[in-house]
């Protein structure tokens, strides 16, 4: 397979890393250290470098946490994709996953709620959300889309693409 | 009571207890695999530890958590809280470094849930 065009693809586009597998927990880990790394040596602002990373890591682990949660983790719907491009001054950082088609519209019309949002907002949403009690399996707090905005300098963008009658490929992109 | 020591990896903080200090020491970054999972055996501990004793001070010295390591936080904020109004005495000192203002940021928010005694503290260099 030559892989030139996709690079070069890449490239046009500012990507600085990309992940398309299924994610582990140490692919997470192993990937945002990676991520530190290269952004220190991009000179930039220690708040900076930790705003992309808290947003990667809430996009990975959201991502990686819907699957287990809805079963999904088994063969080709489990793999997933997470990308970090350079955008304007800053970053752009996305995921896509398989989500099942019942689910796509309610998680779009959440983001584009929590996008809306004033920071004050923000951050009362996100103390009446950290006060309310975890359903019992869950992986997460219910907080990931919430932390992800208040790190956000633009807001979040979603998108949709039906891939049969059980999967919609999910797109989410957050800036910083 | 059992002793408290859990070494830090990448994604978990040291936790370790000094008992002649009576400080719970939290260093590191947060982000678990599965955050409730990881901090339940702490909580305990920690309720445990208010009902048998009168003082417990928790140093927290994060530069990173995750969202769900930040509700556990909240858990245990409520846990000291409890523990504050039966008459234990409970604080927290938050040791942050000045180049980090979110590490800063996330003090201001947590000390802004609790009535105990919660000091933020800038470490110099």
């Amino acid at each position: 397979m030559d892989l030139y065009n996709l690079r070069k693809q890449f490239d046009e586009s500012g990507m600085m890393m990309c992940f398309n597998g299924p994610f582990s927990h140490s692919i997470i880990e192993e990937i945002g250290t990676a991520l530190r790394n290269y952004l220190a040596a991009e000179n930039i602002a220690k708040a900076a470098v930790l705003d992309v990373f808290a947003v990667y890591v809430e996009l990975a682990q959201n991502v990686r946490n819907y699957i287990a949660v809805r079963e999904i983790n088994q063969g080709e719907a489990a793999a997933s994709i997470i990308t970090i491009a350079r955008w304007n001054e800053g970053y752009a950082i996305s995921s896509g996953n398989m989500v099942l088609q019942g689910d796509a519209a309610p998680l779009c019309a959440r983001i584009k709620e929590i996008s809306n949002m004033t920071p004050e907002e923000l951050k009362r949403s996100y103390k009446e959300q950290m006060r309310r009690e975890i359903p019992p399996g869950a992986l997460g707090a219910g907080l990931g889309l919430l932390e992800i905005a208040r790190h956000s300098s633009a807001p979040m963008n979603c998108s949709v693409r039906k891939v049969d009658e059980t999967y919609t490929f999910f797109s989410l992109t957050a800036f910083i | 009571m059992a002793e408290l020591k859990i070494t830090q990896t990448t994604t978990t903080p040291l936790i370790s207890f000094d008992e002649a200090s009576a400080t719970l020491r939290i260093a590191g970054e947060s982000y678990p695999e599965n955050s409730f999972a990881f901090y339940a055996p702490i909580l305990d501990w920690v309720k445990q530890q208010l009902q048998n004793n009168s003082t417990l001070i928790v140093e927290l010295t994060i530069t990173y958590m995750n969202s769900s390591s930040t509700k556990c936080m909240l858990d245990l904020l409520d846990i000291m809280e409890d523990a504050h109004a039966r008459g234990v005495k409970v604080s927290i000192v938050w040791n942050y470094d000045p180049e980090n203002p979110r590490s800063f940021e996330l003090a201001e928010e947590f000390c802004e849930e609790v009535s105990f005694p919660f000091q933020i503290v800038a470490l110099h260099p």
